[in-house]
């Protein structure tokens, strides 16, 4: 058997035992369903309560803050990741996985796919209760399209999860700045509402990074809302991203378990 | 019998299963060396044991010895191979047990953390399922095959990373302080890995405090002391 096929392997047992650790907590699932009906009421009675400009009605509305709600979960599984990696060094598992075959860098990387594919489905549920409580109306025709576009937004997305791991390493602490990070990319990125809202400086910001691209995009996708931008510039933007940083990111993590291995602090925590 | 030019990426003759060449460790500037151009080479099919008083430097040469740090000067060696320019073969033919009772999943049960270890080993498929069975029946785990880590013993987790040590098969073994929490029947249990070990000329570098009362012939003692391995 190849080293290839052996190392797919090792990538899908890393899969595997998260899937058996999110498991061993059995109310999990429940309280983040319970957490996405909370919001889908909350924002579906703020939008029949307040006259949004810009929007035809509170239903299109309801329908733009739902695909922003539902992409939140994304980012945030993005930004996981270093707070998984924190766990492995508390452990002690990130010695072991360092110390093995398939190695440090690809574990990390493994250790990505399960809350990615986990915020792939809770966003899928709140895209459901959407349309069985609360009489969302989706685009049937495109949200087949969507699926390989949500594949994309996450390979946009994944390098700054990859990046603030890299600090982790480093820094050894698991949420630094990610918070304010997600708290300001819903805010640029147009999660509750639309960019053209905000000051003409922080538009700049908001049309730099991705996350505005794949709010629009999906939005579009699954809502019918219309585009910022055309939907090969947005596609074009997610794939530039993803081309650019992500082996950036991983050389960067490469570079801080190098780093600690040399001053020694790889075995801190 | 394994020899070098089988293992070797860049085959040495002259290599062996583990060398610590003048390996140099300081921690700090203004702290003195921790190991001072430690030299140190395991031969085929025999067990090294190193002694000396806590924090002198024995876990600081087993994890510069495992790969998991890199020392200030000299270098680590298994068969002739680089810790980092080799590092999967490295890694396929080294197996570290740290000490303390740390590197274990929680919620995994027994089973399930020796199937996640077998994988990222890399552990040939063909040999999988075989040598998962061959850890569980050698440090006699069937009866805890399907019981989670946080709710087992010490004693139980420590004879579980023992298993996870020699699960893949390799060819030289790094203990730090291994009988830590174990009782007689994990000491034997461990004393049976060794010799299986060494009857494929494995090596073993086997780190404690002071000797340990187990029934093992260890072939060279040596007394880390100023950085430097001073015989005993």
């Amino acid at each position: 058997m190849s080293d290839a096929t052996t190392a797919a392997y090792a990538f899908l047992a890393v899969m595997r035992r998260d899937l058996y650790v999110y498991r061993s907590y059995r109310t999990r699932l429940v309280s983040q369903v319970l957490t996405a009906l909370f919001s889908l009421t909350l924002f579906y009675y703020v939008s029949r309560l307040v006259h949004v400009h810009g929007f035809a009605s509170s239903n299109s509305y309801f329908g733009f803050v739902v695909v922003g709600i539902s992409l939140i979960s994304v980012l945030y599984s993005c930004f996981s990741i270093p707070e998984l990696v924190r766990q492995e060094l508390i452990a002690g598992t990130f010695d072991r996985l360092l110390l093995s075959p398939f190695g440090a860098i690809r574990s990390v990387l493994a250790m990505t796919f399960f809350p990615m594919m986990y915020s792939f489905v809770l966003a899928a549920i709140t895209l459901g209760l959407g349309c069985v409580i609360f009489d969302l109306h989706l685009h049937w025709s495109t949200v087949p399209v969507a699926l390989p576009v949500m594949l994309l937004v996450l390979f946009a997305f994944l390098p700054f999860g990859v990046l603030f791991a890299a600090l982790t390493v480093v820094i050894k602490q698991g949420n630094v700045g990610t918070s304010w990070v997600v708290a300001m990319l819903s805010i640029v990125g147009g999660l509750y509402f639309p960019v053209s809202l905000l000051p003409g400086w922080l538009q700049t910001i908001s049309r730099l990074q991705p996350f505005t691209a794949a709010t629009d995009l999906l939005r579009h996708l699954l809502v019918d809302s219309s585009l910022g931008e055309s939907s090969e510039t947005a596609l074009l933007k997610l794939v530039g991203f993803a081309a650019v940083l992500l082996p950036l990111s991983i050389f960067v993590l490469g570079r801080a378990i190098r780093f600690g291995q040399r001053r020694g602090t790889i075995i801190e925590y | 019998m394994l020899t070098a030019p089988e293992h070797a990426q860049e085959p040495s003759l002259n290599a062996a299963p583990l060398r610590l060449d003048r390996v140099s460790k300081r921690w700090r500037k203004d702290l003195p060396l921790v190991l001072d151009e430690l030299e140190l080479t395991l031969a085929p099919g025999t067990v090294t044991w190193v002694g000396g008083r806590n924090g002198i430097g024995k876990t600081t040469m087993l994890r510069i010895a495992a790969g998991l740090i890199e020392p200030d000067g000299g270098r680590a060696e298994v068969w002739g191979l680089h810790p980092n320019k080799h590092r999967v073969r490295y890694q396929q033919l080294v197996s570290f047990l740290p000490a303390g009772d740390r590197g274990l999943y929680a919620r995994l049960t027994v089973r399930r953390q020796l199937e996640f270890w077998a994988r990222i080993a890399m552990v040939p498929r063909e040999r999988f399922r075989e040598w998962i069975e061959e850890a569980i029946v050698r440090f006699d785990l069937a009866d805890l095959a399907n019981r989670r880590v946080d709710r087992m013993s010490m004693g139980q987790r420590q004879r579980l990373r023992i298993a996870m040590t020699f699960l893949p098969h390799p060819e030289v073994v790094l203990l730090d302080e291994p009988l830590t929490s174990l009782d007689t029947e994990g000491g034997d249990l461990l004393q049976g890995a060794v010799s299986g070990l060494l009857e494929r000329d494995g090596a073993v570098l086997w780190c404690s405090p002071s000797g340990e009362s187990l029934d093992i012939n260890f072939d060279f003692h040596w007394m880390l002391e100023q950085g430097r391995l001073v015989a005993q």
